[in-house]
């Protein structure tokens, strides 16, 4: 384990499912037949917000359940609820991704490429973030240190069954300078993703942690007048800091600025699927409904509790709305939302479904867990998160994730019928 | 012509040059410029050098990478095309054509089209003042015009390609016909060809309708979105951009793309951020805009894909001597 921090974060609970799986989903075993369970206060280190104040609300009568039982001829289990997906064009096996983790230093490295991997190995789409070739370069031509991206496209590609999953490039305002998305299309070793039909390039709007804010990093003063051209450099820590705020360009948007990006990107790069990622903005639900009329196969909306790179405290504590309030502006129909913010266990993310979402992003637990353990920590996690899910599914007596709907959840805020 | 699946096979350089057919293909070329040469001149035009690097180019479409190189410390690129430099050029003179070389990296998907190649030259020619009705007349007589003096000065070379002169007929014949973009997707989707309402044409559909036509016939009217930043976008039915493509029967397709062009500095820069680039990168070009750029309308046509079609050849890498085509490293 590195020294990752993620504050305000269930980072232990989060490292116990990196080791222990599908046990973490049970309290510990040791307990069974000593102990008395049934509900207590909720654990003090998780801050609750109003999608963790919404319960699952299982029915008596279950007509979804009968159905099932008739096609299999006895009484449905956990087992049989089904959660395979498509997501944002690709097949999945559960309605979980790994999202953008930003341009921390945090995914540069090891890291990144472990999630890669168990990404891929688990079928499930990951998407590479922002700003990674512009400032690390790409690397095919240097063939001893070939650029973060392309290792992680490389290890995911290697890695995943067939037929399964999908890569998706992110582009800000910055790597468009960078032509990051021409480079990846054009380039022999994303081949065997586009031919089958799983590279797909997110057009990014805007992020959960600094909505109405580009990404910021911390660089060394030394290598700060090379960017001084492309990045607004913020000089936060006086002159005797050796780091310096390098700030990113929100970029600027209109409905039609908006609108015109997808259709281009449709006609650039038709064989790629087109995903948007929102930040929590107060016109999240105009804008998504822009996005799905110009033909974006997905959606994506960081809610405000979400974010892995550096942000300025004042946006962490208080710009951009909850992921409940933004699932609540958005009407998907039959478009594909995608939402994350603090997603790491199967209750909050089968609540973000039953909300209108199509699948849920997993940025900070991705990290984490493959920080507990680089060779099958996400594995493990997601197979935990797998397990939850399909016993709440099955509970609310549906055995298809596309089932879910607001009438699985209850919260004293919107009680619902009597 | 039909599309290939597998890898195309290109000869060796000595074979290629060696070949009686290159020497041929090349000697029409060469004619088919110094009759062009003949007809703009004759027109006015006056013929400028083209620059190879610059800060900017035009950013493309379709997924073409652009070539970076290291200008000093600075980041510089080949080009793509001349339009942004075709436009500037109207401040010296009023009507204007290049020569010029391009190179775009295309997608791998395109070394099968007959179409692409990474390394090419394109005749760019602009009129300051112009509109999309003058650009259209001068693109309709020059393609004539090429087509009679090849006739007239490239008999011998004509007559070892083999080449089936009943072709240049449907060139020469009646004026050029016009069709809508909206007009092209509808005849392809009735065709079973799903092509998308809001886009370039693609290339499998670009080959039907060449296929399907009896003469020449230019496509107008794309959709804003389909098309570079600088292709100017109606005044009257907004979405609409007045630009065009001309498009040879045969399937040989694509000739030239063209438009009236945008020079307004505040449609520019909304343009380029519906682009998703950052205007910065295009200072030295929005500085001459901001000052005052001519209202213009002008074309490119592909030199070796012309060539190709005077000479009747299978694909467009035929017409270069040395070509390069997407993933295949050439001399």
């Amino acid at each position: 384990m590195t020294d990752l921090h993620a504050p305000g974060f269930p980072r232990q609970q989060v490292a116990e499912r990196a080791r222990h799986g599908t046990a973490s989903a049970f309290p510990e075993a040791a307990g069974y037949g000593t102990t008395m369970f049934g509900q207590g206060p909720p654990e003090p280190d998780v801050p609750l917000d109003a999608i963790d104040r919404t319960r699952l609300v299982p029915p008596v009568f279950v007509p979804r359940r009968l159905e099932r039982l008739i096609d299999l001829g006895r009484e449905p289990v956990v087992s049989d609820a089904e959660l395979a997906t498509t997501i944002g064009g690709f097949s999945a096996p559960l309605p979980v991704y790994v999202s953008a983790f930003g341009s921390t230093r945090v995914a540069s490295g090891d890291l990144g490429q472990a999630v890669a991997r168990q990404a891929g190995r688990l079928g499930i789409p990951m998407v590479i973030g922002e700003n990674i070739v512009p400032v690390a370069g790409y690397g095919r031509m240097t063939e001893t240190a070939p650029s973060s991206l392309l290792q992680r496209i490389t290890e995911y590609a290697a890695a995943v069954p067939d037929g399964q999953g999908g890569v998706v490039v992110q582009q800000s305002t910055e790597d468009a300078d960078a032509e990051v998305w021409n480079l990846v299309y054009s380039d022999p070793a994303v081949q065997p993703l586009l031919e089958s039909g799983r590279l797909a390039f997110e057009l990014k709007v805007g992020q959960g942690a600094k909505p109405g804010l580009g990404g910021m990093t911390l660089v060394p003063r030394e290598k700060a007048t090379a960017l001084s051209a492309q990045y607004d450099l913020m000089d936060v820590f006086g002159a005797h800091s050796d780091a310096v705020l390098r700030c990113s360009s929100p970029g600027t948007f209109t409905d039609e600025i908006l609108r015109h990006q997808i259709r281009l990107m449709r006609n650039n790069y038709p064989r790629c699927r087109v995903w948007v990622k929102l930040p929590p903005a107060r016109d999240v639900g105009e804008a998504a409904a822009v996005a799905w009329a110009a033909g974006a196969d997905a959606v994506g909306v960081d809610g405000a509790e979400g974010g892995t790179g550096w942000a300025p405290r004042a946006f962490l504590g208080h710009v951009g709305l909850p992921l409940a309030e933004c699932l609540g502006r958005i009407d998907p129909q039959d478009h594909c939302l995608l939402v994350t913010g603090r997603i790491w266990e199967g209750a909050r993310a089968t609540k973000c479904l039953a909300l209108g979402a199509r699948a849920v992003g997993l940025g900070r637990a991705a990290l984490a867990a493959v920080d507990e353990d680089p060779q099958s920590g996400l594995v493990n996690l997601v197979e935990c998160l797998a397990l939850e899910m399909r016993m709440l599914l099955s509970s609310l007596g549906k055995y298809e994730i596309s089932e879910l709907g607001r009438e699985d959840l209850w919260s004293e805020e919107r009680p619902g019928p009597r | 012509m039909s599309q290939e699946t597998g890898r195309v096979q290109l000869p060796t350089p000595r074979a290629h040059l060696t070949s009686d057919r290159t020497r041929a293909t090349l000697a029409v070329q060469s004619k088919f410029l110094a009759g062009a040469r003949e007809f703009l001149v004759g027109e006015g035009f006056q013929e400028l050098l083209p620059p190879t690097i610059g800060p900017v180019t035009d950013p493309g479409a379709r997924g073409a990478k652009q070539v970076d190189i290291d200008y000093y410390g600075h980041r510089y690129k080949l080009m793509t095309s001349g339009i942004l430099y075709k436009q500037a050029s109207l401040l010296s003179f009023d009507k204007i054509f290049h020569v010029a070389p391009n190179v775009r990296l295309e997608p791998l998907e395109t070394a099968v089209t007959h179409r692409h190649l990474v390394e090419f030259h394109q005749l760019d020619v602009e009129i300051g003042e112009g509109s999309r009705e003058d650009a259209l007349d001068i693109a309709e007589r020059l393609t004539k015009h090429v087509v009679e003096y090849v006739l007239v000065h490239a008999q011998p070379e004509l007559a070892v390609l083999g080449r089936d002169l009943e072709a240049f007929k449907q060139i020469l014949a009646g004026p050029y016909g016009r069709r809508s973009h909206a007009d092209v997707v509808a005849d392809l989707q009735a065709r079973g060809h799903a092509q998308e309402a809001g886009a370039e044409v693609d290339w499998e559909g670009e080959e039907i309708i060449s296929r399907a036509a009896a003469h020449p016939f230019f496509i107008t009217d794309y959709p804003k979105g389909s098309r570079g930043f600088y292709d100017k976008e109606s005044t009257t039915e907004p979405g609409v951009l007045r630009n065009f493509d001309l498009i040879f029967p045969g399937g040989f397709g694509e000739m030239m793309s063209g438009s009236e062009r945008e020079s307004d500095y505040r449609n520019l820069v909304m343009r380029i951020r519906e682009t998703g680039e950052n205007p910065a990168k295009y200072d030295w070009y929005l500085t001459l805009a901001r000052e005052g750029l001519p209202s213009s309308a002008g074309f490119g046509l592909g030199v070796e894909r012309f060539t190709r079609f005077l000479c009747g050849l299978d694909a467009a890498w035929q017409a270069s001597g040395y070509p390069k085509l997407p993933g295949d490293p050439r001399p």
